[in-house]
């Protein structure tokens, strides 16, 4: 189908056909269509590459202050010379000329003794040659007999009385105005060639009626003739309409939430804990020892000055700290798990959970903020978001624990995965897993996987096996939104957050 | 995590068998490494410290034998009985107590070599070290030193040539200014009075534990005898470093002899391995699979284990270097590995638990709903922030502020108290973006409370643009309430520093007072640089909010 051109354009069209170059204003003026209307009219051919529109400026002058009293009492010049005629002997005192010209006696005499019309001899001024109108005379002339109209700098022929005009102050007044003019691009000159004259004609009302108040036709419009109800129903649908900046939830919120429907939806159940943890359960729980170097202050942010007034039940206390020195033989202090930090996983929330409940049989998880004391580059950020599911049960295995990261990853649109050993101080056996990832071509390291500890569950009086497995969200938001820095997250770029597609 | 470089040619070479490097490089995720970095000679792995001895291409050759089958068990380890000792003076007891070496000899080092036993010291100090303070070791050339050696201790002006220096300093100057090592470590000694000192028969300083090692003994690539010593705080300690060491000074082709240690609680290494027993009902029942007993031992074996099978149970003989395998747990692992995790088919387990969301995710997820029906865009900002944005361009009082201790970043010092500011930072970030700019976020808020934290879940909320009213935000705060709980709200006069004198209020609910609105204050604005008009809210959401 070829393209539709809404009546204005169609009135642009044919008149650029017959002369080009036309300003906004000389098209209004010859399509009698209002200015705005050519206005929008010429955007809309713009960028449809039907027109192309050259801005350039042009200069007019006009009389200045002193140009105007020049113009009804001659140049001063011309004022000196009458002066003069009209004196005793063509001729007069320096001082009587002065009081006379006040203060355009010296631009008088200067110019005056340029034109060859004077001498001065010993403080007398006496008139000689003869004295025709100068340029700058005939220029003001000019300028005075096309007013009220300004006279454009390109039409003035003697340049060197402009000059020399200009050169003198409030004698002329230069004014510049940029203007467009508007042409047809090849495109444009294919299509205002179709342009049906007929069509124009016939709907002209229509046209006019609808640019004016800008709303669709309605049904009422009296048309009688069925090519003018196809032009005028048939508007521009191609024409960009404007864009409506959608209210909406952070993309990595999103990222967040379909991660926690994933986990409900395999059965599990949301805790959640705070984000300020004592040393015990987000260290000394989970069999971490005190001089562990993840417990250093490069690691991990403790809070300044406060600790925590009560941390877990005594029978808790006694039974973590007797694995560590029998696990660990060192020196345990109370003190040091009273510490406060930042938590550094959400693991310390779901080991606390199955503490203080201890299920034969979960499966809960925990998502939101952790916090890690590193410095800020486009891979780490000190402050991320994980999560963490954990499976208690009789019977659950390390193959289970495998099946559940293999589904997690199935419902995340990620098909291809494997598994390779690796090291977490808290589970044994630990695994980490590998996603094959399209859009980049490579394998991905994502969740990290785990049987908890004997040493970590037994004391606490979990019984069963726990399966435990977790990881960064914004890794996976990264690879949603084909980020390659991490902080673009957080940066709150209003241009990103308005414009970054909903459903990838 | 710790790197390690491997050259193909050299591990072509320890490997003892022509391996393709393909080969190579797809088995060593399967030992626990991740690969870093591959070039065309060599590929950069990085291993978790709990494995100290894949600090070298040995130790990780040695498992890469196992899980190609190329040899299996445990490396054993021959020490010959030496003539050399250590006696130990009772004066190193509250500084460094403990003290452990051993003699490598008719060995060949090259660049590589003495690189590697260099990077392995090094990981070793900051591993099972703790960056020397725990144990911390010594390696010297054994021909420039005469027996028997002496631990103990001497005064901080006593003088020696370090390492790597051509003249005498005193052990003050070593420690606070002279030396790099001394700079990074000397805090170690820095509350004593005496130091420890191991002295050769002559008298001769030959270390400075945990710091530094004297000039005189320094190793090159002609050097064919070693001694490796290893101070440390527990004995335990000193001899896991020293297993470590003793078994990739092995592979290295060295012979090994024992020196005797006595005096002060100290006693010559054993460097034994130890048994373990293993149920493997256990190994079926955590991995979920059913292979034989004689399977299992073979898996074993393949970890570099030995193992024997007696009725349903298996004896594991363990090396002294694997300090990472505390119990059983860690023996089914070594099951898994040498089974192959790539022959364990995933399983999905049986449930028939439902899965609910948490009650306070459920309240958020309609209040963000309620918010962005009102038109607001939600924004995350960080929970650690800056003393800038939280308290000095906001005008808020920052006595009652949680802080961080040794933040590597100067952005994220302090915990917010409120997510008001940041916001108006996040317009300020904004403003070459269309107007109107209405933004809300919710979140963790830290408030300090009779010297305790307690955390609160806030909503907050700005519109920016140039005709904001305070009529308009508080029509947002009005119909947010209605909204979500069909609750009135009282908002009486206030002042606040952040909001505007006259355009400011309390927002009450029945009789709490749960938060502020108002027009932020020019002042403000002007610290941001925002030039547009800002109406903001925050409220804190309590049980029925």
């Amino acid at each position: 189908m070829s393209q539709v051109l809404h009546p204005i354009e169609q009135k642009i069209l044919k008149l650029l056909l017959e002369k080009q170059n036309l300003t906004p204003e000389e098209l209004s003026e010859k399509t009698e269509l209002s200015i705005d209307q050519v206005r929008r009219g010429i955007e809309w051919l713009r960028f449809k590459d039907l027109v192309q529109v050259n801005e350039s400026e042009k200069h007019f002058v006009s009389l200045g202050k002193r140009g105007l009293e020049a113009s009804d009492n001659g140049l001063p010049e011309r004022q000196l010379v009458n002066y003069l005629k009209s004196s005793f002997g063509s001729s007069c005192e320096m001082n009587e000329a002065k009081n006379q010209l006040k203060t355009e006696f010296s631009a008088a005499i200067a110019n005056a003794k340029k034109n060859g019309w004077i001498e001065i001899h010993e403080n007398r001024i006496l008139l000689k040659g003869y004295h025709d109108l100068t340029p700058e005379e005939r220029l003001i002339k000019t300028i005075v007999s096309r007013s009220p109209e300004v006279v454009s700098v390109d039409e003035i022929e003697d340049k060197n009385a402009l000059d020399s005009l200009k050169k003198r102050p409030e004698f002329l007044t230069i004014n510049s105005t940029k203007y467009v003019t508007v042409n047809l691009s090849e495109k444009g000159i294919e299509t205002a060639k179709n342009v049906s004259s007929n069509s124009i004609s016939i709907s002209d009302s229509i046209a006019t009626t609808l640019a004016r108040d800008g709303a669709s036709l309605s049904d009422t419009t009296p048309v009688t003739d069925s090519i003018t109800v196809k032009v005028a129903r048939a508007i521009d649908v191609e024409a960009p309409a404007p864009i409506v900046f959608v209210a909406r939830s952070h993309p990595l919120q999103d990222v967040i939430n379909e991660v926690r429907e994933i986990f409900i939806g395999l059965g599990f159940t949301e805790v959640v804990g705070n984000l300020v943890q004592s040393s015990f359960w987000n260290f000394d729980a989970l069999f971490t020892p005190q001089d562990h170097p993840a417990r250093e202050m490069q690691d991990t942010f403790y809070i300044r000055n406060l600790h925590a007034k009560t941390i877990a039940t005594k029978n808790q206390i006694s039974n973590v700290s007797q694995i560590h020195k029998k696990g660990w033989k060192y020196d345990w202090k109370l003190d040091e798990t009273k510490r406060l930090v930042l938590r550094t996983h959400t693991t310390c929330v779901t080991i606390k959970e199955l503490a203080d409940r201890k299920p034969d049989e979960a499966r809960i998880f925990s998502i939101g903020r952790v916090f890690r004391n590193e410095k800020v580059s486009y891979k780490h950020l000190v402050e991320f978001n994980q999560v963490e599911g954990v499976v208690v049960g009789k019977n659950v295995t390390l193959r289970d624990l495998m099946g559940l990261q293999r589904e997690f990853y199935l419902k995340m649109g990620m098909k291809k995965i494997k598994f390779w050993p690796t090291f977490f101080p808290y589970t044994e056996p630990s695994l980490q897993s590998m996603v094959y990832n399209e859009k980049l071509e490579k394998w991905v390291e994502l969740f990290g996987m785990g049987i908890f500890r004997p040493e970590v569950t037994n004391p606490l009086g979990i019984k069963n096996p726990v399966l435990a497995w977790g990881g960064g969200i914004e890794r996976i938001a990264m690879l949603k939104y084909g980020l390659d820095d991490v902080r673009e997250l957080y940066n709150n770029s209003l241009g990103w957050l308005r414009n970054v597609p909903k459903c990838q | 995590m710790p790197v390690v470089a491997l050259y193909f040619d050299r591990i072509e070479g320890i490997l003892g068998k022509k391996i393709s490097k393909e080969k190579i490089i797809s088995t060593l995720p399967f030992i626990g490494l991740d690969i870093e970095e591959e070039t065309k000679d060599h590929v950069n792995v990085e291993y978790s410290p709990n494995r100290p001895d894949y600090a070298t291409d040995y130790g990780i050759v040695s498992s890469l034998q196992g899980l190609l089958g190329i040899k299996t068990g445990i490396p054993k380890l021959k020490i010959k009985k030496g003539k050399n000792s250590i006696t130990v003076n009772p004066s190193v007891r509250k500084i460094r107590p403990f003290v452990t070496a051993i003699e490598a000899r008719n060995g060949k080092l090259n660049d590589e070599t003495i690189r590697q036993l260099i990077v392995m010291q090094e990981d070793l100090h900051n591993g099972i070290g703790r960056r020397r303070k725990k144990s911390s070791i010594g390696i010297h050339d054994l021909d420039k030193i005469s027996f028997p050696l002496r631990y103990t201790t001497t005064g901080k002006d006593d003088k020696f040539i370090p390492l790597d220096s051509s003249k005498e300093m005193s052990i003050r100057d070593i420690l606070e200014r002279t030396t790099e090592a001394g700079i990074k470590y000397g805090y170690l000694l820095a509350n004593f009075k005496k130091v420890p000192i191991i002295l050769d028969s002559h008298g001769h300083k030959i270390s400075l534990p945990p710091i530094i090692n004297s000039e005189r003994t320094k190793i090159s690539n002609n050097t064919r005898n070693l001694l490796v010593e290893v101070t440390a705080m527990e004995k335990n300690a000193a001899e896991d470093t020293l297993a470590v060491i003793t078994n990739v000074l092995q592979d290295a082709g060295f012979e090994l002899f024992s020196i005797k240690i006595s005096g002060a609680n100290n006693s010559t290494p054993l460097l034994k391995p130890r048994n373990l027993i293993l149920d493997s009902d256990l190994v079926n029942k955590i991995l979920g699979i059913k292979i034989s007993i004689s399977t299992m031992v073979s898996a074993l074996r393949k970890s570099r284990l030995d193992a024997q099978s007696k009725g349903q149970k298996i004896i594991c003989t363990i090396p002294r270097y694997r300090t990472d395998i505390f119990g059983p747990m860690d023996l089914v692992e070594e099951v898994a590995l040498g089974y192959g995790i790539e022959n364990l088919e995933p399983t999905i387990p049986r449930s028939i638990s439902v899965g609910q969301k948490a009650k306070i995710t459920t309240t958020l997820d309609a209040i963000n709903s309620v918010m962005i029906g009102l038109g607001f865009s939600e924004v995350m900002n960080f929970g650690l922030m800056s003393q800038r944005v939280l308290c000095d361009y906001t005008k808020r009082d920052s006595s009652k502020i949680v802080s961080v201790s040794d933040s590597k970043s100067q952005e994220h010092t302090i915990l917010r108290n409120a997510i008001l500011p940041g916001l108006i930072d996040t317009l300020s970030k904004n403003i070459h973006e269309s107007y109107p700019q209405k933004l809300f976020e919710t979140g963790v808020v830290f408030l300090q409370r009779n010297g305790d934290i307690s955390e609160e879940i806030h909503l907050a909320c700005v519109s920016a643009h140039n005709d904001i009213t305070f009529t308009e935000i508080k029509s947002v705060l009005q119909s947010f309430l209605k909204s979500i709980s069909n609750f009135g709200c009282r908002t009486p006069t206030s002042t606040n520093p952040m909001f505007l004198v006259g355009s400011t209020a309390d927002v009450f609910v029945f009789n709490d007072k749960i938060g502020e609105i108002g027009l932020i204050s020019p002042e403000v604005r002007d610290n941001f640089k925002l030039r547009v008009p800002i109406a903001g809210f925050e409220i804190k959401l309590t049980v029925n909010i």
